[in-house]
């Protein structure tokens, strides 16, 4: 008995020294001791990578908000540069925070496959990491937002935040979409592209489509708009001006329906929309507003279709409805050769919900 | 007489042994006892009225009058005499007949008389609670259970059998796997010294290391009604305020009779809220360390610059700077039970000075932790009893130094191993997480 309970409390002694000993505990540091940076700018210039990060500094000495550390350098792998910044940092330099990357046009242009998988390789950032274009020099933004993160720090994480200052015609790409746009025949991504405002910080530009990590053209923001609603993005207030009046979505619902004719794609969908009536020019009758707005709407998302055409990048991702009508090397196909022959009938299906405190023609 | 005089010669040293030779109905008697159990004075008026009473009876003729005083002790010897003294008995000794009785004096009062609970407050119920003396304890719980079926043994423990243990429970709701195990261990070391709840533990056979309670103490009878209806079995000590309940489970930690003195929905949040804190109390301090020195990332960066900025010049890694405080706290708490009443609020407030701002400014602790651990503080309050709460407080280190080594996901092996020890525990074949219920009744 007092011999199983002594081999009892040595093994229980043993499991504790080996968890001491074992586990590399003493690599966790302590959170005042890292670095957290939250935006990351990214361009290339003849092979050269730029680096920019944005680091909050915790003070104590003032409470009047964040202090913030702009730190960069060059260098010929991304990976390197990052470690070259934290060799030079006091504390011990960690991505996981990062919320935001900036990426510059002209990187973007370029391609930045190579920035994207080593972001997913090594797993030191978040694959939910915000994917953001910025249409001028990297330096120039960062300089212009230091002017205002004082008061606020985390400015761009909040802007593309669904519950902080995200509004529906900002596209929404994370790092592990851009990867997987990289890698599927059938789905390409639209990226946000900003620049620094004049009297708000940041302005938005609309959106990139990027085709296999690349950026091939641009959306403009109400482009952006329908696409969010044709990929199920619940784009709730969202106003849309008309010739006639302005309403606000508030609910949205897509019916698919997709096969193939002599080996050409047709698409036959519906797009259910309920709106709030804000504003009205005028007397329109409800009907004249339906119709203005299923036309408005249609118009757009051909203009959508035929910029994916012409750039063979499916953001809306249709060649997922034929995932199961064509094989494997003529998915791998579907960019070139389907893509631009698809044959699609959208319909808008609007209902106004209501029309707001005053009833019609009041 | 040999065997009288051997009593005497056993308890005769005593100051407080009284051997007093009187008359009574005629016969010479000599009365022997401890006269620090009873009131000799009382005593002694109400046995001159017997006697005048008995005093022209014939012993053989009518033996019934003289058996009204006390009990006839046929065949007694020195060991019986002596414990009989020793359980506040005063002995009757007819010298020429050489008969002895036992007699029941009228007792000193050595105990407080009921009053309200100390160690566990009713704010609407019955707030009579259980005192030192046995007696008073077990008319307590017949007067509040009612029931025909309510069993009551007596048993005498120890070396020389004089402490009492009383056995309650009712015929028809216990369990009986429970009830027949209890009594065979009581049966079995009736010789062992129970002294305090560690002697009885070994006594029922528990496991001395277990780290929960096997006995759920309650000075409320009305706790002792449910518990026997439920099929628990109640054992009371003599000199001892409380009934224990045994078996103790999982649902003890968190409900408590008087919660059933509000309406429903208010029963079931009151309880809601306990586990709450039991969850708190376990886990903030884990989660605080985890959050802070492995898992950084899971916090939100507003709140990670935050703590950042309240972690600037703490010289200690969170784990030393939690256990720091951790052990101050439990040092308060240990001091205020110690503590007089009277000091028990110099304590307080210097120990609120201590964390609420001195080790602050001194940096020797960030100011987030301050928040965490009084939550901690408060929230091990909340669960039902101070032997639960002691059981919450142990558990809250494991997941501390889990979660200090393998962040969170040592925080949830954490309370995998507390669920998988607290599954383990059975008390008579009744599991620790069982549910007892009364029958026919659906809520526990």
């Amino acid at each position: 008995m007092r011999k199983r309970l002594l081999a009892r409390v040595s093994l229980l002694l043993l499991i504790v020294a080996a968890m001491g000993i074992l586990s590399g505990c003493w690599d966790n540091k302590d959170i005042n001791h890292r670095s957290l940076p939250v935006v990351m700018g990214i361009s290339k210039s003849e092979d050269l990578y730029k680096i920019l990060l944005q680091i909050p500094e915790p003070s104590q000495t003032n409470n009047s908000g964040t202090e913030f550390r702009f730190v960069g350098a060059t260098g010929s792998t991304i990976n390197e540069i990052v470690d070259r910044i934290g060799a030079n940092m006091e504390t011990q330099m960690d991505l996981l925070h990062l919320k935001v990357i900036l990426i510059e046009k002209a990187y973007a242009e370029e391609g930045i496959n190579d920035a994207v998988s080593a972001f997913m390789r090594t797993n030191v950032i978040s694959p939910r990491t915000m994917a953001v274009i910025c249409d001028e020099p990297i330096e120039h933004f960062f300089s212009k937002i230091k002017r205002y993160s004082r008061n606020n720090g985390t400015i761009l994480e909040d802007f593309f935040q669904f519950d902080a200052g995200w509004s529906p015609q900002v596209a929404q790409s994370r790092i592990w979409e851009l990867f997987r746009s990289v890698h599927s025949f059938t789905h390409d991504e639209a990226i946000p592209i900003i620049k620094s405002g004049s009297g708000t910080v940041i302005e938005t530009m609309g959106s990139a489509i990027i085709r296999n990590g690349k950026m091939v053209g641009r959306l403009s923001a109400n482009e952006t708009l329908l696409a969010n609603i044709f990929n199920g993005l619940n784009v709730k207030g969202k106003i849309e001006v008309m010739n006639s009046a302005t309403v606000q979505i508030v609910g949205n619902r897509i019916h698919n329906k997709s096969s193939m004719e002599n080996g050409i794609p047709v698409l036959k969908s519906t797009v259910h929309l309920k709106v709030k009536l804000l504003e009205m020019k005028g007397n329109p009758t409800k009907e004249q507003i339906k119709e203005q707005l299923q036309a408005i709407l249609e118009q757009r998302l051909q203009n959508v279709l035929n910029k994916m055409k012409a750039d063979q990048a499916d953001i809306l991702g249709l060649g997922q409805l034929y995932r199961n009508k064509l094989k494997r090397d003529q998915l791998e196909a579907w960019r070139s050769q389907y893509l631009p022959h698809l044959k699609s009938d959208i319909r808008f299906k609007v209902s106004i919900e209501s029309e707001g405190e005053l009833k019609m023609g009041a | 007489m040999k065997l009288f005089e051997r009593v005497i010669l056993r308890l005769g040293q005593d100051s407080d042994f009284i051997r007093f030779p009187t008359t009574m109905a005629g016969e010479s008697v000599i009365l022997l006892g401890y006269q620090t159990f009873f009131d000799f004075a009382e005593t002694l008026r109400h046995l001159q009225a017997q006697s005048a009473r008995i005093a022209d009876t014939e012993w053989e003729v009518t033996p019934r009058l003289i058996q009204g005083l006390g009990e006839f002790l046929d065949n007694p010897d020195a060991d019986m005499l002596v414990s009989l003294v020793l359980r506040g008995q005063l002995l009757i000794w007819f010298e020429a007949r050489d008969r002895i009785i036992s007699f029941t004096p009228t007792a000193r009062i050595l105990s407080r008389s009921i009053e309200a609970p100390i160690t566990e407050s009713v704010v609407r119920g019955s707030i009579s609670a259980f005192v030192e003396d046995i007696d008073t304890n077990i008319g307590l719980i017949r007067k509040t259970a009612a029931a025909e079926d309510l069993r009551t043994h007596t048993y005498w423990t120890g070396a020389d059998k004089q402490k009492q243990i009383v056995l309650i429970y009712r015929e028809r709701c216990a369990n009986p796997r429970l009830l027949e195990g209890i009594i065979q261990k009581l049966e079995e070391n009736l010789g062992m010294n129970v002294q305090n709840l560690q002697n009885l533990s070994s006594m029922l056979g528990f496991n001395p290391w277990t780290g929960i309670t096997k006995f759920n103490s309650t000075e409320l009878p009305q706790e002792v009604e449910r518990a026997l209806q439920k099929g628990k079995v109640v054992l009371l000590l003599d000199r001892f305020p409380f009934a224990l309940i045994v078996p103790s489970l999982l649902t003890d930690m968190f409900a408590v009779e008087n919660d059933r003195n509000y309406p429903l929905v208010y029963t079931y949040l009151t309880r809601f809220l306990r586990v709450i804190g039991v969850l708190t109390n376990v886990i903030i301090p884990g989660l605080y360390v985890s959050l802070v020195s492995v898992n950084p990332d899971m916090l939100r960066i507003e709140i990670a610059l935050t703590i950042a900025r309240s972690r600037m010049d703490v010289p200690y890694p969170s784990l030393v700077e939690t256990l720091l405080l951790l052990i101050i706290l439990e040092l308060i708490i240990e001091a205020s039970i110690r503590l007089p009443k009277s000091i028990g609020p110099t304590l307080t407030m210097v120990g609120g000075i201590i964390l609420g701002q001195a080790v602050v400014s001194a940096k020797l602790v960030s100011n987030i932790l301050i928040i965490v651990l009084a939550a901690t503080t408060i929230s091990s309050s909340t669960v039902v009893g101070y032997h639960n709460s002691l059981t919450i407080r142990v558990f809250k280190y494991l997941i501390l130094f889990l979660s200090a080594i393998f962040g969170l996901y040592g925080l949830v092996a954490g309370l995998v191993l507390i669920c998988a020890y607290m599954a383990s525990v059975t008390s008579f074949g009744i599991p620790y997480v069982h549910l007892m219920r009364p029958n026919g009744d659906a809520n526990g």
